[in-house]
């Protein structure tokens, strides 16, 4: 479904920040990949989905056969990437339903469906949410406006769930979580995973493997991928620190 | 003194012969005196009166042989309606045949011509600072407007809605309008000003509130891509009343609108809100002076605007607090959108606070669409002409939110807004 060669990438004007990453993601696969502060996480999340800021160099990202780099961000979206945000933005005077019936009729256009009207829209809506553990009054709210930091990663878990994509990167969608909000997000993440779906989890700590167990666990340090295991890897990383990666993190 | 070389086109047109002749030969010796602003005169500083001086603009003759087309303007339910075309009543396409008991609407010049109090007030107030010039010009040269009169204690539910068309080629129309509450009573109004080809709009209000009263006035302009448009309100708030307005700008080549707002009593309040949204070579200027001369009252001032391309917006708040106008609550702030780098938006928010116990803010900013938002709602597939009209109506509907009592006016407003996005939805 992915595949990332040799991507080379820099903060637009600035330094580089990944340096020769390679990943292979199949469907059906969940992906974990974790590493130190600055070893280039968010960056990949970054250059992935497409936000602006960051200038490929090198190397190639190939997604359902498409070079994915040469897609605007909302091209990349419609086409099925979804980038479950680390800071999920707050959008005064955007009201949340309306949003994102907006977002998923884009990408049922994309895909040759016709438009969900505001009953079909609805009745889809009131099915997730129940599902999710979320509550009706987020559909009265405003683009996370004033939503306390686990409301807003629930609210990217439920549009998630709203726009179905084939390639999901949850970047520390775990940070700011309790453990009740985690296990919800958790389970809402859980109950996403399917044969024609792939997850990949950007995360800084092992505790949330507890919760969605990967296939595959990748150690990103210093801007390439240094080590590729699977579960275990991760229970060992928490065992011993990422001081474990020694030379091969400089 | 000698007149001022451009009101001499205007000489020619000036031919006073009604029931107002006399008020009108005074407006017009102030007129011919005070000449057009310029960029000398503070409150005129960044609006650019060229495309008034280059070509005079003659008062219109009479009304255009065709019917204009109005849907867009209605408001949705049951109104009280005026039709104004080309600065005059238009009886065929108003209706005011339901006015309930207590309650004047048509044509001011039929109305005021016949009853000399509503007449005084009509034309009383033509040299209040600011804007003297075209105020005068008007008081000299109106044909028509309307009148809004309700007697005290009258509550009018169903909104008034006024309708003003202007179709003529390089002429002007003056319209001199009253909204007169007596104590106690409340109103909404719904001015809307449309019309095709290069004209020009002259438009003065006199809003006259009775203590207690409440008037909700919006005002969508709306004119024609050629067209200039000024427009003044004039606005009396005693003891316990209320006048909230909203302007939102749409239209025109060259407009301003200007709302004065005098307290005459304690506990009132004061709610001046609009949006403007610019494109093209458009220019723009809304100005809100506000007289806090008795003490307790309030004041809340937002204006939003949004400048794309070459356009040109101009926001001027001045709120004076007298030395006797203790507990004073008085809020203004502007914010704008800059769209193009050759856009641009001067902004002055001004207080003057001359007593010591009061409460009062004022700000302003300029900016860019948040591009962090932009991203986020590329993530989700939404494209970027649609995320940018997105955020422009949430930033354009933060100013008409401030309207909490009005759902319905809301939802016209932001209809309006989204006509200006181009959005069918």
């Amino acid at each position: 479904m992915l595949e990332i060669k040799n991507l080379h990438a820099k903060i637009a004007e600035g330094r580089e920040i990944l340096k020769g990453i390679d990943l292979a993601v199949k469907a059906g696969e969940v992906h974990a990949i974790m590493g130190p502060n600055g070893s280039g996480k968010s960056t990949l999340a970054g250059v992935l989905s497409g936000k602006p800021g960051y200038e490929v160099t090198e190397g190639s990202v190939t997604y359902l056969g498409k070079d994915l780099l040469a897609l605007a961000a909302d091209e990349r979206a419609r086409e099925g990437v979804f980038l479950a945000f680390q800071y999920p933005v707050e959008i005064p005077g955007v009201n949340n339903m309306y949003f994102l019936r907006a977002a998923l009729n884009a990408t049922r256009r994309q895909r040759g469906q016709p438009d969900l009207d505001a009953g079909q829209f609805l009745k889809a809506v009131r099915a997730k949410l129940k599902e999710l553990e979320i509550g009706e009054d987020l559909l009265q709210r405003n683009v996370n406006v004033g939503f306390s930091g686990g409301e807003k990663k629930r609210n990217e878990i439920f549009q998630m769930a709203m726009l179905e994509p084939k390639l999901a990167l949850l970047d520390e969608t775990d940070s700011g979580l309790d453990i009740d909000a985690l296990r919800i997000v958790s389970k809402g993440v859980n109950a996403q995973r399917a044969p024609d779906r792939a997850i990949i989890m950007i995360t800084h700590y092992q505790r949330l493997l507890d919760y969605i167990e990967p296939d595959h666990v990748h150690v990103l340090s210093g801007g390439k991928i240094v080590m590729s295991g699977d579960k275990s890897l991760a229970t060992e990383l928490e065992k011993r620190g990422y001081a474990m990666l020694g030379d091969a993190a400089a | 003194m000698s007149a001022k070389p451009e009101t001499a086109p205007y000489r020619a047109a000036f031919a006073p012969a009604d029931s107002f002749a006399e008020k009108r030969r005074e407006a017009f010796a102030r007129f011919e005196t005070l000449g057009f602003p310029t960029r000398r005169d503070e409150a005129w500083r960044f609006t650019n009166l060229r495309p008034l001086q280059d070509k005079a603009f003659a008062p219109a003759a009479g009304k255009p042989g065709t019917t204009p087309t109005l849907d867009p303007y209605f408001f949705a339910g049951e109104t009280h309606r005026v039709v104004l075309v080309n600065g005059r009543f238009a009886p065929t396409l108003s209706k005011i045949d339901r006015l309930p008991q207590g309650v004047t609407l048509g044509a001011a010049a039929e109305i005021a011509g016949n009853n000399p109090s509503l007449a005084s007030r009509l034309l009383d107030q033509t040299d209040l600072a600011g804007g003297q010039a075209f105020a005068s010009l008007n008081a000299a040269l109106f044909a028509d407007g309307f009148v809004l009169a309700l007697e005290p204690g009258v509550a009018l539910e169903t909104p008034v809605e006024i309708i003003h068309w202007g179709e003529a080629v390089d002429s002007s129309f003056h319209l001199r309008n009253l909204i007169q509450l007596g104590a106690g009573s409340r109103a909404t109004i719904i001015e809307s000003y449309a019309g095709s080809g290069r004209y020009w709009t002259n438009a003065v209000a006199v809003v006259d509130l009775g203590a207690g009263a409440a008037l909700l006035h919006a005002k969508l302009q709306d004119e024609a891509s050629d067209a200039i448009h000024f427009g003044q309100v004039r606005a009396r708030i005693p003891a316990d009343a209320r006048y909230e307005s909203f302007v939102l700008t749409l239209g025109g080549r060259l407009s301003r609108h200007d709302s004065f707002a005098t307290f005459a009593g304690e506990q009132a309040t004061c709610g001046l809100f609009g949006a403007y949204l610019l494109k093209g070579e458009q220019e723009a200027t809304n100005a809100t002076f506000v007289d806090h001369a008795v003490p307790k009252c309030t004041t809340d001032e937002v204006f939003k605007g949004v400048v794309d391309e070459r356009a040109h917006g101009v926001f001027l708040g001045k709120i004076t607090v007298r030395p006797q106008a203790q507990k004073t609550n008085a809020n203004q702030l502007n914010k704008n959108l800059l769209l193009s780098a050759r856009a641009n938006v001067d902004t002055k928010p001004e207080l003057e606070i001359l007593a010591d116990d009061v409460k009062c803010s004022h700000g302003a900013t300029v900016g860019d669409l948040d591009e962090s938002a932009m991203f986020y709602l590329a993530a989700r597939g939404i494209p970027a002409d649609e995320a940018r009209r997105m955020l422009i109506e949430a930033f354009a509907a933060d100013a008409i939110d401030r309207l909490e009592d009005a759902p319905a006016l809301r939802v016209h407003l932001l209809a309006h807004v989204r006509r200006w996005l181009g959005r069918k939805d």
